[in-house]
Parts: structure tokens; C-alpha cells; sequence
């Protein structure tokens, strides 16, 4: 169902904003052996018979697909795990909030392509829901910040076409600045 | 593009905030609402989003919101865009690729027609619960 990683951290992000969290923070950092990822939210989080539940490769609450009872978010996760022998975990409390972190090893030929990540962090900065969100980036040891609270005091209403536009060469340019090799050049930024 | 900073970006803002406001001030602006479920991602939703950018800026509409939207529970017919014009009647268009999408922005947001073969339904409200 994912085409890229980047697909399947929106959507443990979207996790997240379904978990009613006001405070979510996104880190995704590539190194040559790693990609590390850690989505940390304050969400209702779930109770540790939930959790079990939540690693099962077919349990979806139910209350969003009414005809689909498979969620394809974290199952997709440990799936991708198992087939790379890469990490993946989850850890939630009740009414504190949910952690989930991934390493996975980027050369490995069965991962899904990393994706577009500005695309990915436009999707979910213009997302409609009131928490902030906060993203650290790095690729090589070069890294970014921005946080959606900071560009809605800079651009206004984010979903403005005006703002929506602006942020996303906010975006593009600072992850075409962590991508760029040292002879100038620059990584191949994958479409799509 | 050298990498932008916070205060460009405030500044780029503020001067194409004084831009619009001398064009004459619509006085309601355009909503469209993309579904960005995890059958949405995968049928193509972020291409549709990134379709709507670009044509509303070439043609530069700029009184439009663009809001994104988890599941809207109509995957079958997804990527599902929900689209409000004031003045005409709220529709949801179903398998929006990026060439519809540019048919809407060119169709219904300027033309003011609905795209009829793409209308998933109207009005919304006794579908999307
Ligand atoms: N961050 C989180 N906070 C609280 N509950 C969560 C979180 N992430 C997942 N869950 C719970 O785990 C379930 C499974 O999540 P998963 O992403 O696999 O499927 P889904 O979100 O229900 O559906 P889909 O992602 O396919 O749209 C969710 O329905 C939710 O109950
Ligand atoms: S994402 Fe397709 S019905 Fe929910
Ligand atoms: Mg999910």
C-alpha cells in the first residue's frame, strides 16, 4: 500500500493527530548506515491491552474505516522491519502519550524508497488540526528545524495558498541544503 | 535556491500580503479539502496536492485555502477532493489525478461548472460522518 518511507511516516504521524496530541515531535535523520526515525506524541496514548492489539498486523480501531478492519500503518512498520532485519518499536501510557521509533539500514534491497520529504512534511504542517508539530532533520550530520508553530507566526493561516506555497520552498530549500554533497553537487532527491 | 530562513519568509509574506491586498479583496475565498488517508497517499493524493499548488499559483488564484484531511472513508474512489466555492453547491470529486485536479482549478474555480464526471456526490454532509 506505501509506495515510499516517507508515506508511512505520515502516516504514523496522522497516528498521532487521530490521538488528539498537542505536541508532536518528528525526527527523521539518514546517515550512510542508518535511517533513524521517532515519532513522539501526547496523544490519549493506549492502555497496554490496546497496545498488544495495536502490534497486531490486523487490528484497526474500526472507527475510521467502517469496511476495513486492517490498519495499514503500523502493521506496514513492523512488516518492513521483519523483511530489512531492521528495529521497529512502540511504547504508549494511557493518557501520556505514544513513542514510536524505527531504525532501518538504507542499503537494504527490500526498502521501500525513502520518498519526498518535503512533500511529506507540506502534507502534514497544512494538515488540519490545532497541536504543533516539530520536525529535526538531518542527512549526514547536516540538519534542519522547523516547527509549525514557528512558520504559522511567519506565514499566518498555513493553509492560505499563499503561505502553503511559501512553506513548502521553506522546506524544499532547507532539505536541498542537507542533501547537498560535499563537492557541491547534490544528492538525487527521489520524486514522488 | 539558497536555503530560506524564518525571516525571509516572514518578510517574502508581508510583501505579497500588500501585493493581494491592492488586487481587489474577494470577499470569500475557495476551499479544497484533499484526503489524505492512507488510501488517498497511495492513489495518488499527493500528486493531486502538488497539481492544485501549481495550477492555482500559475493562474494565480490566490484567495484559496488548501486543507488536508485523514480518511474520508471513500477509498474506492480515491484520491477524494471536496471542493467549496462559494456561491455554488459544496461537491466531492472522486479519483482526482493530477490532470483532473487541474480541471477543477481551470473547470469549477474559474469556470464556475462542476466537473460532472468526476462528482462523487453533492451535497457532502450525508456522506462524510
Ligand atoms: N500515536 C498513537 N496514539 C494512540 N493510538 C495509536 C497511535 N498509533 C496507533 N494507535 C492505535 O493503533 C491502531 C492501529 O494503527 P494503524 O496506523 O496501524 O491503523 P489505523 O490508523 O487505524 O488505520 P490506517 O493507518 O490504515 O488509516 C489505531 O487504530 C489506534 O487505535
Ligand atoms: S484511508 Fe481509505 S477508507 Fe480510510
Ligand atoms: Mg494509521
Amino acid at each position: 500500500m506505501h509506495a515510499t518511507l516517507c508515506d508511512l511516516i505520515t502516516d504514523l504521524v496522522q497516528n498521532s493527530i487521530e490521538a488528539g496530541a498537542s505536541e508532536i515531535n518528528l525526527k527523521v535523520e539518514e546517515t550512510q548506515t542508518n535511517l533513524n526515525v521517532v515519532i513522539a506524541d501526547n496523544g490519549k496514548g493506549m492502555s497496554a491491552e490496546l497496545l498488544k492489539k495495536a502490534k497486531d498486523p490486523f487490528y484497526s480501531d474500526g472507527e475510521k474505516h467502517k469496511h476495513r478492519k486492517v490498519g495499514l500503518g503500523l502493521p506496514f512498520l513492523f512488516q518492513t522491519a521483519e523483511m530489512t532485519q531492521g528495529e521497529a518499536s512502540i511504547e504508549s501510557t494511557e493518557n501520556i502519550g505514544t513513542m514510536v521509533r524505527f531504525r532501518f539500514d538504507p542499503e537494504h534491497i527490500d526498502l521501500p524508497i525513502f520518498g519526498n520529504f518535503t512533500s511529506a512534511a507540506v502534507t502534514l504542517m497544512s494538515y488540519g488540526f490545532e497541536g504543533n508539530l516539530s520536525i529535526e532533520r538531518s542527512v549526514n550530520g547536516e540538519t534542519y528545524t522547523v516547527s509549525k508553530n514557528e512558520l504559522t507566526e511567519a506565514l499566518g493561516d498555513l493553509n492560505d495558498l499563499e503561505s502553503l506555497t511559501l512553506m513548502k520552498q521553506f522546506i524544499e530549500t532547507n532539505e536541498e541544503e542537507i542533501n547537498k554533497r560535499p563537492d557541491g553537487s547534490n544528492r538525487s532527491v527521489q520524486s514522488v | 535556491m539558497a536555503k530560506m530562513t524564518l525571516e525571509e519568509l516572514r518578510n517574502l509574506r508581508e510583501s505579497k500580503k500588500k501585493e493581494m491586498s491592492q488586487r481587489d479583496g474577494n470577499d470569500k475565498s475557495a476551499q479544497i479539502i484533499i484526503g489524505m488517508g492512507t488510501c488517498g497517499i497511495a492513489a495518488g493524493a499527493k500528486e493531486a496536492f502538488d497539481a492544485f499548488l501549481d495550477e492555482l499559483n500559475t493562474r494565480e488564484i490566490m484567495d484559496t485555502k488548501i486543507t488536508q484531511t485523514g480518511c474520508m472513508g471513500l477509498c474506492f474512489s480515491e484520491p477524494t477532493v471536496e471542493v467549496d466555492v462559494p456561491g455554488m453547491p459544496r461537491v466531492i470529486y472522486g479519483n482526482v489525478d493530477e490532470k483532473v485536479a487541474r480541471r477543477i482549478v481551470k473547470e469549477h474555480l474559474i469556470g464556475k461548472a462542476l466537473v460532472s464526471d468526476h462528482i462523487f456526490d453533492k451535497p457532502a454532509a450525508d456522506i462524510i460522518k
